[in-house]
């Protein structure tokens, strides 16, 4: 049991973006862009596959990253005080990915296979109060945006306390934009107001973030990726899909440190063996837990041997998606098992980001499989080239959006929770006046 | 003695514990002469053995129909208290190793209870597969031996894989709770006399322990080890017992979430078990300073997250039902709710997702006698929730000519009545005999004694 140390005397500084770097994510972006088109015009059904996959993919882990945290906000964690606002700049991607999700909302039957079995499937047409276009769109739109706006203020009652006039500048003179900190700190009442008024208000908005994230969360994944086997359901299969989204905030929190830490002296100073150490932790943890939930799902269905139930399964092995799903399994969970296992490689920074970014392309290959098998038509290719490179396009606008956060706001947290007030309540009074010293 | 201000020691996990040999002091005089009200609770507990070996003896004599157990409902009563029981047993290994290694400081306090109610409740948990078994006398045909005719028990039956969770959790939370007692049997039996029954008995615990450096060493690193290995297995005892009935392809059983959902429950229960019994001892034994209502309040918190997780367990479940589309699997769900065993599951409802609601209020957490009339509605629930799953899915499977009305017989209730007594039994043996409350974790915690350092400049302007 040690304390964690965090200097008083942090200075506000801002990640210093390249010209080559935007001009690089600006080409994959256009690259991705241009591919979704391309395929767009052969094979619509492919390439919105694809588009879907890669939406949950990068949505769920801009998420997740921000409910992580949410998270330490909630367990009053200090341990990841340098590390926070990275994590928190995933969030950046939401609103871009709210306008990202409208063109999906247009998906009919080549997407949603239920639409046509709803004429004459007599099980399907016992779901129709919830498989039905009407009230999928605006679950859609309203679901998300519910989520996505309670993340922006999370966000931002995170930020505030840290755009002050007085501690914007860092000492190359860089203030981040300072029309962005102007706008978001109208009505400064002073350092320490803002702080105490801005964890009382996390306080609150953390655990409801939690909340509203499991069930919107749980939503998106029925809708976009169990509907699509309409006689298919599992019930972890909700609480799966988002806990492995939020073990993709993880891992991106780790790879975004990762770069940050090569980036700078002063981000490879603050970001030290604590933040790699408790990071590589949760990354094995998570990994785990993901292979726990993936098991628990498996055995009960091969188990039951019910048809209903593994055809899902079925979909997802055999010749053709087989040795995909195979690699799924060895992405996410044996290479990080393997490779973090033990302190040492946990504190290698080049090791624990490349573990990290493996088990992201874990994370990616399994959402492209909740998807596409379910949808395979037989003798078709299971992944082609297209399918990344539309994911390039994600990525591209991706770190575009986190990378413009990290440059505006201080990318080091500087304001640090207050003693809980409650924590200084005294029980029984002391006894000995004037002990203390 | 004390080197810190009033103000940080507000900021201290027991603001009001100033010295070292304060600690050994408060907690080992719980070891000396009980009072009037334990020795009235031990003659409760012993009454409520006896209740269990009547009613058991009963059964062994008399044969199984004594239960009201029979086609359809072939599970009732045991096998629930049997799931209740290994839930209850859950928090002492995740108060001790998972909450070790998540840096929680708040556990010291609790956990040497903890870890002592989880032994006990895995040993209670443990005599209802011999009890459900009819003919006791053959229980070791459940462990894989060579024998004359090379029969081996299925090993595909999830019975079989429980008799290994559970017996493995039951060792490594006891080597735990061993492991973790030692340098406080070393205090204790310091402060006994040479010779005594007493002394000889925490001689023999407490290994020869003399705390020197090397021997804090090697403690450390087993008790991280330990830790470690004893974090999957929060997880796997209780997905195995839930494995009992999602294998199974009963409406209502068959059922992917059952593993984690089962995990959260456990915990639920076994976090709500823990402040039920702490609150008591706290006040018995003038524990203020030690069990501080910032213990409560995380405990309490615990509860919630862990029974948030439940509640969602049940809607997936409800939702889900529904969207299958499966005949039986929506009639299943229709009849939990409304068919004969209605007033359970709506106890089940009331007492584990809208009870704990109470919990998000600060007020409410931090309001003892608050948190243990909530917690006991929690353990209700709890046990509920296992007899909803368990008897309304068997009462009301696929064909409607073996539905059948499942009731508890006398015997039935005499055992299960009279497990709690045997668990209450050990637990009072233990806050007499071990120490509990963890006297060296809690030193880990308070400030260290020092020499007074002259005031710094700093401090003077603050």
């Amino acid at each position: 049991m040690h304390d964690i140390h965090v200097p008083s005397d942090v200075q506000a500084r801002y990640l210093n973006p390249s010209r080559i770097t935007t001009f690089v994510l600006l080409a994959m972006f256009g690259a991705g862009a241009l591919a979704f088109l391309v395929l767009l015009a052969s094979d619509a059904d492919r390439a919105w596959q694809a588009y879907v996959a890669n939406w949950l993919f990068f949505t769920g882990i801009a998420q997740g990253a921000v409910i992580l945290c949410a998270a330490t906000v909630i367990t009053k964690a200090k341990w990841n005080w340098s590390v926070r606002r990275v994590s928190l700049a995933f969030g950046a991607f939401l609103p871009v990915a709210y306008l990202l999700m409208l063109p999906m909302l247009r998906l009919r039957e080549s997407y949603f296979p239920w639409i046509e079995k709803m004429e004459y499937d007599p099980i399907v047409q016992l779901k129709e109060a919830y498989l039905n276009i009407p009230f999928l769109i605006s679950r859609s739109l309203i679901g998300t945006a519910i989520l996505f706006t309670l993340t922006l203020i999370f966000m931002y009652w995170m930020l505030r306390p840290d755009l002050g006039a007085e501690r914007a500048a860092d000492e190359e003179g860089h203030s981040g934009r300072a029309s962005w900190r102007e706008r978001l700190s109208g009505n400064w009442l002073g350092q320490e107001a803002e702080e105490q008024r801005a964890w009382q208000k996390l306080k609150v908005l953390a655990p409801a973030l939690a909340l509203v994230y499991a069930v919107v969360m749980s939503m998106l994944a029925i809708d976009w990726a169990m509907s699509l086997e309409p006689h298919w359901f599992s019930m972890l299969f909700p609480g799966w899909f988002f806990m492995t989204a939020f073990w993709g905030g993880i891992a991106a929190t780790v790879v975004a440190m990762v770069l940050l830490k090569r980036k700078s002296a002063y981000f490879n100073e603050h970001m030290g063996p604590q933040q790699k150490h408790d990071l590589g932790k949760l990354t094995f943890a998570f990994s785990i837990f993901w292979a726990y939930l993936f098991f628990s799902q498996y055995i009960v269905i091969w188990y039951g041997k019910l048809p209903w139930e593994q055809e899902w399964i079925i979909h997802r092995s055999g010749a053709e998606w087989g040795p995909l799903a195979l690699t799924a399994i060895i992405l996410c969970f044996i290479v990080p098992f393997a490779g973090l296992i033990g302190r040492k490689p946990k504190l290698n920074p080049t090791w624990l980001g490349s573990i990290a970014a493996i088990a992201l392309l874990g994370v990616w290959l399994e959402r492209w499989l909740l998807i596409a098998p379910s949808l395979h038509e037989a003798g078709t290719p299971t992944i082609t080239l297209w399918e990344p490179l539309i994911g390039l396009g994600f990525l591209g606008i991706f770190a575009l959006t986190i990378r413009w956060f990290l440059a505006t706001f201080p990318t080091i947290q500087i304001w640090q929770p207050p003693q809980e007030p409650e924590m200084l309540d005294r029980e029984v009074a002391p006894r000995e006046a004037g002990a203390g010293v | 003695m004390a080197t810190v201000t009033e103000k940080e020691r507000g900021a201290q996990t027991h603001p009001d514990v100033r010295k070292y040999a304060e600690v050994n002091t408060d907690i080992l005089q719980m070891l000396s002469r009980p009072g009037k009200w334990w020795w009235i609770l031990l003659g409760m507990s012993i009454a409520g053995i006896g209740l269990l070996a009547f009613s058991w003896g009963n059964q062994i004599i008399n044969g199984i129909g004594l239960s009201g157990l029979n086609s359809p409902v072939g599970w009732g009563a045991y096998i629930t208290t049997f799931v209740f029981w290994v839930g209850i047993a859950h928090s002492g290994t995740l108060i001790s190793a998972i909450l070790f290694l998540f840096r929680a400081r708040w556990r010291q306090s609790i956990y040497r209870a903890a870890e002592a109610m989880t032994v006990f409740a895995v040993m209670t948990a443990g005599l209802f597969p011999l009890i459900h078994l009819g003919r006791v006398w053959h229980a070791y045909w459940l462990f894989p031996y060579p024998n004359q005719r090379l029969l081996w028990p299925n090993f595909r039956s999830p019975l079989v894989w429980d008799v290994f969770a559970v017996s493995t959790y039951f060792t490594v939370s006891s080597l735990f709770f061993l492991l973790g007692l030692i340098p406080d049997i070393a205090a204790a039996r310091d402060q006994t006399k040479k010779g005594t029954l007493r002394n000889r008995f925490y001689h023999l615990l407490s290994f020869g322990w003399r705390g020197t450096d090397r021997q804090w060493h090697h403690f450390a690193k087993a008790y991280l080890l330990l830790a470690a290995l004893a974090t999957p297995l929060v997880l796997s005892v209780h997905s195995v017992v839930s494995w009992d009935f999602a294998m199974a392809i009963v409406p209502g059983w068959h059922a992917t979430i059952f593993a984690p959902y089962f995990v959260a429950g456990a915990i639920f229960s076994g976090v709500a078990m823990v402040i039920t019994l702490m609150v008591p001892i706290r006040k018995v034994f003038g524990l203020e300073k030690y069990l501080t209502i910032r213990h409560f309040d995380a405990m309490a918190k615990l509860c919630l997250v862990t029974g948030l997780i439940v509640f969602y367990a049940y809607l997936t479940e409800f939702f889900m039902a529904w969207y299958s589309g499966e005949d039986p699997e929506r009639r299943v769900f229709w009849n939990r709710l409304f068919g004969h065993y209605w007033w359970a599951t709506w106890i089940m409802l009331t007492c584990n997702g809208l009870i704990p609601i109470l919990l998000w209020f600060k007020r409410v957490r931090h309001s003892i006698p608050a948190l243990f009339v909530i917690t006991i509605f929690i353990n209700i629930g709890m046990w509920f929730e296992r007899y909803v799953i368990i008897v309304t899915s068997l009462s009301h499977e696929y064909m409607p000519f073996a539905w059948a009305v499942y009731r508890p017989s006398f015997t039935e209730m005499g055992i299960v009545i009279g497990t709690f007594g045997w668990f209450a039994f050990w637990f009072l043996l233990f806050i007499r005999l071990l120490p509990p409350v963890a006297i060296s974790e809690i030193k880990e915690v308070l400030p260290p004694p020092m020499r007074p350092k002259p005031r710094s400049k700093e401090e003077v302007s603050s």
